[in-house]
């Protein structure tokens, strides 16, 4: 697994992004990020409700109670309007970002 | 499953109640339990995914710093939301103080009796003025 201090700063794009394609329940994300990278990264949970919290506070994201399993109502995430403005000023941002630190990355 | 709702229970001892709390400490027990039950379909016994499981969870400083941060919606921490208070209260008061100036002098010139009301609304003011003191 790769050092995740570098990722962690960019977890709040990364969980906005899976909750833009479609409203997700907490631990379907944590499957997903496993699944899509392979499990080259994984998200601890500690980390991932961090992130949740932190999001709905500056409301990108907001919860609601969806379908009944394993004993107990689901609770979903679905982002804001605000969300998905921020999440693509944070896409140009890195993008402009990319760019930069390549500059000094490549070539050698 | 007892002891994934113990455990996490455990964990956010230390949280304050909130319903905040409340509803992330149920998403969570949720959430773990159907980590544990995808564990055990893979073939683990029960105490080996329940282990895992809590194991993985990580660092609960992670949220308590976002409990932390902000417990209520408008923390009235703001220093600059009470100098607005200060500000409104020294407008509010001086324009009492100029009317009963105003009434004293204009309809009974002869006593001065503007400065009994005036000692009465200057404790507005000097109310706000230690507050934004304290505040400070």
């Amino acid at each position: 697994m790769v050092r995740s201090d570098i990722i962690r700063g960019h977890l709040d794009a990364i969980i906005l992004r899976l909750i833009y394609e479609k409203d997700q329940y907490g631990y379907e994300i944590s499957k997903e990020i496993s699944l899509r990278t392979n499990d080259r990264f994984q998200i601890k949970e500690a980390t991932l409700y961090a992130v949740f919290q932190r999001l709905e506070r500056r409301e990108l994201i907001e919860s609601y109670f969806g379908d009944i399993s394993h004993g107990g109502k689901r609770r979903y995430y679905k982002i804001t309007k605000l969300g998905k403005a921020y999440f693509k000023e944070t896409v140009e941002e890195w993008q402009e970002i990319k760019e930069i630190i390549n500059i000094f990355m490549e070539g050698m | 499953m007892r002891t994934i709702k113990a455990h996490v229970k455990e964990l956010f001892n230390d949280i304050p109640a909130s319903e905040q709390k409340e509803l992330m400490m149920q998403d969570i027990i949720q959430n773990l339990e159907e980590k544990v039950s995808d564990l055990m379909f893979d073939g683990k016994d029960e105490e080996d995914a329940i282990n895992k499981t809590i194991v993985e969870f990580g660092d609960i400083e992670d949220i308590k710093k976002e409990f932390g941060t902000n417990p209520k919606p408008f923390p009235l921490k703001n220093p600059k939301r009470f100098s607005l208070h200060l500000g409104f209260s020294l407008w509010g008061s001086g324009l009492i103080t100029a009317l009963f100036v105003f009434i004293n002098l204009y309809y009974s010139p002869d006593v001065i009796w503007f400065v009994y009301p005036v000692f009465a609304v200057a404790w507005w003011p000097l109310a706000m003025f230690y507050r934004w003191l304290g505040k400070k």
